[in-house]
């Protein structure tokens, strides 16, 4: 390799080694202070490190804060919430991009123009709906709204365009009904996609937290990032306990990242659909 | 195995551009025809007509006597090789044929034993487990061809099923296939843009153009008794030459509205008979293809190409002359392209 070659690569790892620690270091510093003692967590500015390493605040937050129960809230909403939003935009997205009907223009719109409006704009009317129905303080709250996408479509709809139509008319010479080409065929085939799309939902609604804070008023069914602000509110200061709770929702992201990160990168680095 | 039978069938697209028109045709059961017709003039299209994969305008298509406009893919008993095979990625070899098969719920057993069957006619049994990727080109096209092999269609189409290969494959592959049908007995409509495959392949030609059927017939038939100046223009290499009033003004033949053409095979060096007729021009170009020599004469700007004996007597730049039998000349309506008989 040439001295600029070298030049380049070492200065590319350096970059990228910056970036990385610097996305890095909140959380590592996070999970430190969860560990924590009383007294570091008062001394201004909290040490990188514990000196005298404790479980007192995830004991606490788990006991006493009864976070296992708002954990629960979060993972059947956002377990409910995955698999539902990408078979919608799996759908949808795939019809936008290889079927041909007559309301085809109007409806890639539509969902065009609802990856514009902000979620906050609409709180209002979904409180007002979801009033009407009777459904705050359920589950499905928090599910249906997120169960179709505009986001998701049209990333999937995207991809969806590079299957060639030669196969989907092949599997239909072949003898595939419409439902089995999309599940035998189209799935697989955008299955890199399919996984970082339910990647981000999975994140999303994890995280959610406006909607999820209106819409659950009761305790019980609030999710873990609404418990967590109220934690804040009634133990101001407590920054043990706070860390412990946020080193708790991290888990669950990470874990779903390692899952999935072979599907996700290559999603994200654009495989080719063609043989 | 089925007959199929398209009556006026004409197919227009949205912004009513004719795609084809008035297309009348009976391939008969068993019968292998070839479609031929030069880039954009159809012929993807009629296939896609029949197997259902597009709507026709009007007219009827029926397969096995039964009309089969209003039916789907799914139903229409017809199996298509496409023209760049159109394999499933995600699938092996194996899973590409008997994909069919187990769509149709066909018993594992029953569907293994075929898809080996196959995959040993093909020459396919040591690449089952292999991804289409994974495949030279030849390979896929095999595949392809197993895949529509185990529907056992009532009718076979092929869209330029031979158009990605190299040319010994391509020859190769279509003595593989001409055997194959041979062996399936099973209708067959193989669409090329190449019309010494559609010779060498058909029993019968269909020569398309601009979305109209120019003539049907045998391969000798097209070759020697074409309908038009279109058609006896396209069918044959070198193509036919066609003579304008000056190359003929000393043969005595009448050239007002007419146009003459003649073969490149048939001018020859020397005369056959006293009753022979000639045209003369300036030698520009000697290409020899080993026994065969390609020499091509100009006149006026215009050019005419014979396929001659090699012969070591010729020089460029010299004046040539080529001699034809009368009878071996074409005629032809200068307005309507129509060919004049007698
Ligand atoms: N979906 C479509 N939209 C617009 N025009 C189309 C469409 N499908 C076909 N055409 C037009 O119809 C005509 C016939 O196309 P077709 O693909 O059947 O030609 P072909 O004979 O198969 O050509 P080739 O030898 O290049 O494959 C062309 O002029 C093409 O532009
Ligand atoms: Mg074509």
């Amino acid at each position: 390799m040439s001295a600029k070659g070298v030049l380049v690569r070492v200065s590319t790892y350096a970059a990228l080694i910056v970036m990385a620690l610097a996305t890095l270091f909140p959380l590592l510093w996070v999970t430190s202070i969860a560990f924590m003692r009383a007294p570091e967590r008062f001394a201004g500015t909290p040490p990188l490190w514990p000196d005298h390493p404790t479980l007192v605040n995830m004991v606490n937050i788990v006991h006493q804060q009864r976070i296992g129960y708002y954990f629960l809230n979060s993972l059947i909403v956002a377990a409910a919430t995955t698999p539902l939003s990408v078979l919608v935009a799996g759908l949808a997205g795939y019809a936008l991009a290889q079927a041909k009907f007559r309301a085809h223009r109007l409806v890639s719109w539509i969902v065009m123009f609802a990856v514009l409006v902000p979620n906050q704009a609409l709180v209002l009317p979904l409180f007002e709906m979801f009033s009407a129905v009777h459904l705050i303080n359920h589950y499905a709250a928090l599910i249906l709204p997120a169960a179709a996408n505009a986001v998701s479509i049209v990333l999937i709809q995207a991809y969806a365009r590079g299957i060639p139509a030669d196969v989907l008319d092949a599997a239909r010479i072949d003898g595939a009904s419409e439902w089995r080409t999309f599940f035998s065929v189209v799935v697989p085939l955008m299955a890199p996609m399919l996984a970082a799309v339910a990647v981000l939902t999975f994140v999303v609604s994890w995280n959610d937290f406006m909607w999820p804070m209106i819409a659950m008023q009761k305790v019980d069914m609030q999710t873990l990032p609404v418990a967590l602000a109220s934690i804040d509110r009634e133990h101001y200061q407590n920054i043990g306990l706070m860390a412990a709770g946020a080193t708790v929702a991290i888990l669950p992201m990470m874990f779903v990242f390692l899952a999935s990160q072979r599907y996700y990168l290559r999603a994200v680095s654009a495989g080719s659909l063609t043989d | 195995m089925a007959r199929l039978e398209l009556q006026r069938v004409s197919k227009l697209l949205a912004n009513r551009q004719v795609v084809l028109q008035d297309i009348d045709c009976t391939v008969n059961d068993g019968e292998l025809i070839s479609v031929v017709g030069p880039s954009g003039c159809g012929k993807s299209t009629l296939l896609r007509c029949v197997a259902g994969l597009d709507k026709i305008t009007s007219g009827d298509i029926r397969i096995g006597g039964q009309r089969v406009n209003d039916l789907p893919p799914q139903q229409r008993n017809v199996a298509m090789v496409f023209q760049n095979h159109a394999l499933y990625p995600h699938m092996t070899v194996y899973q590409n044929l008997a994909f069919g098969l187990r769509v149709r719920r066909v018993a594992r057993a029953i569907v293994d034993a075929r898809v080996r069957r196959t995959a040993v006619r093909l020459g396919l049994e040591a690449l089952l487990g292999r991804y289409p990727r994974e495949l030279s080109g030849g390979q896929r096209q095999r595949t392809a061809l197993g895949r529509a092999m185990l529907r056992e269609p009532g009718v076979f189409l092929l869209d330029e099923p031979l158009s990605s290969l190299d040319i010994p494959l391509r020859a190769e592959m279509r003595r593989e296939l001409s055997a194959l049908h041979t062996a399936l007995g099973t209708t067959m409509v193989y669409v090329t843009h190449d019309q010494s495959e559609a010779l060498s392949l058909g029993q019968r030609v269909v020569v398309l153009a601009d979305g109209q059927i120019q003539q049907i017939d045998t391969p000798d038939g097209i070759y020697k008794e074409p309908s038009n100046r279109f058609v006896a223009g396209f069918v044959g290499w070198p193509p036919m030459n066609f003579l304008d009033g000056d190359w003929l003004e000393n043969s005595g033949l009448d050239a007002h509205c007419i146009d003459y053409g003649i073969r490149p095979e048939r001018l020859l060096l020397q005369p056959s008979s006293s009753a022979d007729a000639f045209i003369a021009g300036r030698l520009e170009r000697i290409e020899s293809f080993g026994g065969e020599w390609q020499v091509e004469i100009s006149r006026n700007g215009s050019r005419v190409i014979a396929r001659v004996a090699p012969n070591p007597e010729l020089r460029r730049d010299n004046e040539l002359r080529l001699w034809f039998r009368r009878e071996d000349l074409y005629a032809f309506d200068r307005a309507t392209g129509r060919r004049l008989q007698g």
